[in-house]
């Protein structure tokens, strides 16, 4: 029992010095919060699919350092955004603006609206 | 009566949407763009770059005149299948080919130049990958040409004969 919980706790401190890797420097709580926020957004220019914070390639953590450095000199997240699009164009972009793309949101919607109306009313006359 | 109506609604919509997507698809701008080139932005140059030896690069080095800037590591497969024509590149036109060693050890670069021959007239150091960064290099191998500072043609991933005649023939 005794070696498990030595095992366990040897276990934990390895896993501790692997996770400091991905600590950033001069980051608070907040800036960090945004940090993973952004990588998560931002598509890894390198790989066909999959965002920055998900990747290994070298641009990958390239482009978390360099965002990290942005957010301490105090860019702010929309500005990060246009800097990556001017950079490696809209495809980069994971954060899509539904205004630009409406009808793939709406047409749906209102197809299911229809649907369930069509279900409701077949049903309801069927139990008459 | 009304179901069939309320069918006949969701049928064209169905088609309406289908008719919307497929025809977005045609489109010329919905041509699958990947990642955007750099061509017609200007070099920039951030911080101080330096070559193999370590001597310090001028600035007007890279901006004056035709450069062909070509990102290269002794680690990339694919540079190894480009270097053979680069080299037939030098040989045969008068270019200036200036390399990146984009996240490479010093050694294992030189070593990579003596085996492989060097078609570069020198290679800058870009142990960080920030010069590469900033270029907007996705990775190795990339190829640029430089003309008075203005990012004219960018290929990314391996030249040859093809992308040559494509993209870069036109300025030789």
């Amino acid at each position: 029992m005794k070696n498990l919980q030595n095992t366990f706790r040897l276990l934990l401190i390895l896993s501790l010095s692997l996770t400091a890797e991905q600590l950033y420097e001069g980051l608070n709580e907040e800036q960090l919060q945004r940090l993973t926020y952004l990588s998560d957004n931002i598509r890894c220019p390198k790989c066909t699919y999959g965002n920055i914070s998900s990747s290994n390639a070298p641009i990958s953590k390239d482009l978390k350092e360099e965002i990290a450095e942005l957010i301490i000199i105090g860019y702010s997240d929309q500005e990060i955004f246009n800097l990556m699009e001017d950079r490696y164009g809209e495809y980069v972009i994971l954060k899509t603006d539904p205004s630009k793309n409406r009808s793939l949101f709406i047409i749906p919607l209102i197809v299911l609206l229809i649907s369930i109306l069509l279900i409701s009313t077949y049903t309801i006359k069927k139990s008459k | 009566m009304v179901t069939r109506f309320f069918t006949v609604v969701v049928l064209v919509l169905l088609i309406t949407m289908l008719g919307i997507f497929s025809y977005s698809l045609n489109q010329k701008s919905a041509q699958l763009e990947l990642i955007k080139t750099q061509e017609g932005k200007q070099l920039a140059i951030g911080k101080e770059i330096y070559d193999l030896e370590g001597k310090k690069i001028e600035k007007e080095f890279l901006t004056d005149g035709k450069v062909l800037l070509n990102v290269w590591a002794s680690w990339c497969i694919t540079c190894l299948v480009e270097h053979p024509f680069l080299k037939s590149i030098t040989a045969t036109k008068d270019v200036k080919l200036v390399g990146i060693n984009y996240k490479d050890q010093i050694n294992n670069a030189q070593n990579y130049l003596e085996k492989n021959g060097d078609p570069y007239v020198l290679s800058i150091y870009d142990l960080s990958g920030d010069f590469s960064l900033k270029l907007g290099v996705t990775g190795a191998p990339e190829t640029f040409l430089i003309i008075d500072g203005e990012i004219v043609s960018h290929r990314i991933g391996e030249v040859n004969i093809d992308v040559w005649n494509e993209k870069f023939a036109k300025y030789f």
